[in-house]
């Protein structure tokens, strides 16, 4: 008789203890997903820092004329230049929809608005060339500056009409 | 019986192989000159328009190799390059080894770099024979507009062969383990599509195996059961299906006649896919090497079937998977 009170009651004890470990891992869990969430509200708004940060181009390379003529075999060029080195990325036809996109941390721009193609053929060669954060530097990768005018033509064939 | 197993020659009708050999460079020369024509008048209609000087061909190829064998292709200075080559085993075992893809594999991995213009260096170690090799690579002439009709690229590959050998059963003397190779690499492209290269070279071997079948009093003679310069010739070209893929084939016939020993011919063909920064080929052939003169010199597998000197038929089709995978950091 003795007996079974004294487990009852360290049965009571136990199931105490358990609500209370529960209650504090409750109370852990609620901090772990608020920081959670406040990472991902952090990294969403660094996001949207991102993609509205400017990249000011040097107003001598904004200028700077397109030497190549957009003729068909430049545009032949640029076609086959941008299907290698930039639809991954930025898309079969501008949009930003590449496979790789979605692993960047800056979300490709739609080339296709008229807000982007109203940049002068020297700004796009001089963002191609230098490159920033996730858009690499293709200065080396095409390394004839021709061939760089070229992609900027085919550029031009993106916008939507 | 051994004595007999080493003295076994093979049979290859050397005339017949030059003269193919042959057939196939003047058709390609031939081939060579129409386009280039061809061209030449489209060349000067534009520049009637834009007198602008004529800049060289661009991608005759899209990496430094092709299969088994280097292209004519030099990257732009400043490039860092990183090459994972594989080799599995033959196909002939079949699901046992699931067609060579789980027989033992070779391996090399290797660093190029260019330091300047027109200049490659390259470093690699590969798994059979531990073998390093050292290479460089200078483009020589590009194929431009009115000046060239080919681009010709040098190839030099020295290797050097580590395996440990207390004993000196495997060399003699340390110059026994370096190898030479060198190579004269023809391209040209024909069209956006279709680039071809020719290349010949020479293999040169520090030491080769070989007995005395004389020894006495009045001298002695040895019997060198290979030469220790091999002759071969090359021809790869490739056919582009679209901006990232391309179709790739490789043929290599060795020309020099060896007394035993003779190395076996490569068909190698498969397909490239490029992205920005990688190449990726995935082809079958018959090289299990992966250095240019040892697989000009010691190629066992061979395509065809072939009958050896004593009348044994030897059954061809030896063919292996691989893959070259290229990373470029420029």
């Amino acid at each position: 008789m003795f007996d079974h009170k004294f487990e009852y009651r360290l049965s009571i004890k136990k199931s105490m203890n358990n609500i209370k470990t529960k209650i504090k891992m409750k109370s852990k869990l609620t901090l772990a997903t608020t920081l959670i969430a406040l990472s991902i509200v952090s990294f969403a708004f660094t996001n949207i820092v991102q993609k509205t940060k400017p990249w000011p181009v040097p107003e001598k390379n904004a200028k700077t004329p397109n030497p190549v003529k957009s003729d068909k075999e430049s545009l032949a060029t640029g076609k086959s230049l941008w299907n290698l080195h930039c639809a991954s990325c930025h898309g079969k036809t501008g949009l930003g929809d590449g496979s790789k996109a979605a692993q960047l941390k800056t979300q490709p721009q739609d080339l296709t608005t008229s807000a982007m193609q109203s940049q002068s053929d020297g700004s796009l060669f001089f963002k191609i060339s230098e490159g920033r954060d996730d858009m690499p530097s293709f200065k080396k990768k095409i390394s004839d500056p021709d061939d760089i005018w070229s992609v900027v033509n085919y550029m031009r064939t993106l916008k939507k009409s | 019986m051994d004595f007999k197993t080493k003295d076994v020659k093979l049979t290859i009708n050397i005339g017949k192989r030059l003269l193919t050999t042959g057939v196939c460079l003047v058709a390609c020369l031939l081939l060579m000159q129409t386009t280039a024509s061809a061209q030449d008048t489209t060349a000067a209609a534009k520049d009637a328009v834009i007198p602008a000087k004529a800049k060289p061909v661009k991608n005759t190829f899209q990496s430094i190799w092709i299969i088994d064998n280097q292209t004519v292709m030099v990257p732009v200075k400043g490039t860092f390059e990183m090459d994972i080559q594989h080799r599995f085993g033959t196909v002939n075992n079949g699901y046992s080894d699931f067609w060579g893809l789980y027989a033992s594999s070779n391996i090399r991995i290797g660093v190029d770099y260019a330091p300047i213009n027109n200049l490659y260096l390259g470093l690699g170690f590969e798994k059979y024979d531990e073998l390093w090799d050292g290479s460089a690579k200078y483009a020589i002439i590009k194929q431009t507009r009115g000046e060239s009709p080919v681009s010709i690229t040098y190839y030099g590959n020295l290797s050097l062969d580590t395996r440990a050998d207390p004993t000196k059963s495997l060399f003699s003397h340390y110059t026994d383990r370096i190898l030479s190779f060198n190579e004269i690499i023809i391209a040209r492209k024909f069209t956006d599509n279709l680039s071809i290269q020719v290349s010949p070279s020479i293999t040169h071997q520090n030491a080769v195996p070989g007995y005395l079948t004389k020894n006495d009093s009045t001298g002695r003679t040895i019997f060198e059961e290979m030469k220790h310069d091999h002759f071969a010739i090359s021809v790869a070209g490739r056919y582009k299906l679209g901006d990232a893929t391309a179709l790739l084939i490789d043929y290599d016939q060795p020309l020099t006649k060896e007394p035993t020993n003779n190395p076996n011919p490569n068909l190698s063909f498969g397909f490239e896919f490029s992205t920005s920064g990688h190449t990726f080929q995935l082809f079958m052939g018959n090289y299990s090497l992966l250095n240019p003169g040892k697989n000009a010199l010691f190629n066992t597998n061979s395509p065809f079937d072939y009958t050896q000197t004593g009348g044994g038929k030897v059954k061809g089709g030896k063919f292996l998977i691989g893959f070259n995978i290229t990373r470029l950091w420029n």
